[in-house]
């Protein structure tokens, strides 16, 4: 008779992904019973939630379903953007999603009024490595910034060269 | 409504044109790279992306909520439900992809989970 299957200790909760998501203590003791149990594939709730106040009036009150929602929808979201920029990589033969390939996505997807705002927070990003880097290095770079992954960065990206989709394909 | 929008649209170019901070964000950056590989068709990301991505998030929470709550106020209330945030949803063109996440209780009238198929009449005309 197989004994009855044993789990093993509980793993321990993760670490708080953002310890200025709260205020008091009891919604400290709510975000982190509702970080325990979140699903990373989504977004910390509590993160989601200052978002959401940011959008509104002062003294306006948010539903724990409707923050859910939006938690659920910003994924959704993410999931859509990558997967159209997947999509151009792909195509024109890449193997790394850059900050164009986003824009470019955003664009084809009908998210035409983010490109503003979001050009000039990637040339801001991009100016800022290079301010870093030459500050570092005492010579200036030409290379963007390296891949998150162990892999260098596949293509030279150039300060400038930016919201123009890839030149290659297309 | 559209004058919020237009609002949060000039007011997010000038706080993205004056951006300095990229250590700290809204949102946090390591699950977001989390979101944006499990997608198995993704290879490799840049270290740009999941920044972009996190300040593309706010933008959208953004509009998403602000679209919420005109539906909030336009019921009187000052709580911003989860039906509100359906509602925008629906009422959104550039938002239809997130139709999978409704449930069938909260679509609005007139809305269809589902394309319905058309049917035609015996001599070929739409029928109503």
């Amino acid at each position: 008779m197989p004994s009855s299957e044993e789990s093993g200790p509980l793993p321990a909760p993760p670490p708080d992904p953002d310890p200025r998501g709260a205020t008091d203590d009891d919604a400290m003791a709510a975000s982190r019973r509702a970080i325990a149990h979140e699903p990373e594939r989504f977004l910390p709730i509590a993160n989601i939630s200052r978002c959401m106040k940011n959008a509104l009036p002062e003294n306006a009150k948010i539903s724990r379903e409707a923050k859910e929602l939006v938690q659920e929808a910003t994924s959704e979201f993410i999931s859509f953007i990558t997967s159209e920029s997947s999509d151009k990589c792909l195509r024109e033969r890449r193997k790394t999603i850059c900050g164009e390939d986003i824009l470019y996505s955003m664009r084809t997807l009908g998210f035409e009024e983010y490109i503003g705002p979001l050009s000039a927070y990637l040339e801001r990003f991009r100016a800022t490595e290079q301010a870093r880097k030459t500050e570092r290095t005492g010579a200036s770079g030409d290379e963007g910034p390296t891949d998150s992954d162990a892999d260098a960065h596949e293509e030279v990206r150039v300060p400038g060269d930016l919201a123009r989709s890839s030149t290659t394909g297309e | 409504m559209e004058d919020s929008l237009r609002h949060l649209w000039s007011q997010k170019l000038a706080e993205c044109s004056s951006a300095s901070d990229f250590k700290n964000h809204l949102l946090p950056l390591a699950r977001i790279k989390k979101i944006i590989k499990s997608d198995e068709d993704v290879r490799m990301i840049s270290a740009e992306a999941p920044v972009l991505f996190a300040k593309a998030c706010e933008l959208f929470i953004h509009e998403l909520t602000l679209r919420a709550w005109a539906q909030t106020v336009e019921s009187r209330r000052r709580t911003l439900q989860r039906s509100d945030v359906s509602a925008a949803i629906q009422k959104t063109d550039v938002f239809d992809f997130l139709i999978d996440i409704i449930t069938e209780e909260e679509l609005l009238p007139h809305q269809h989970a589902r394309p319905t198929p058309l049917a035609f009449t015996r001599n070929g005309n739409l029928a109503e």
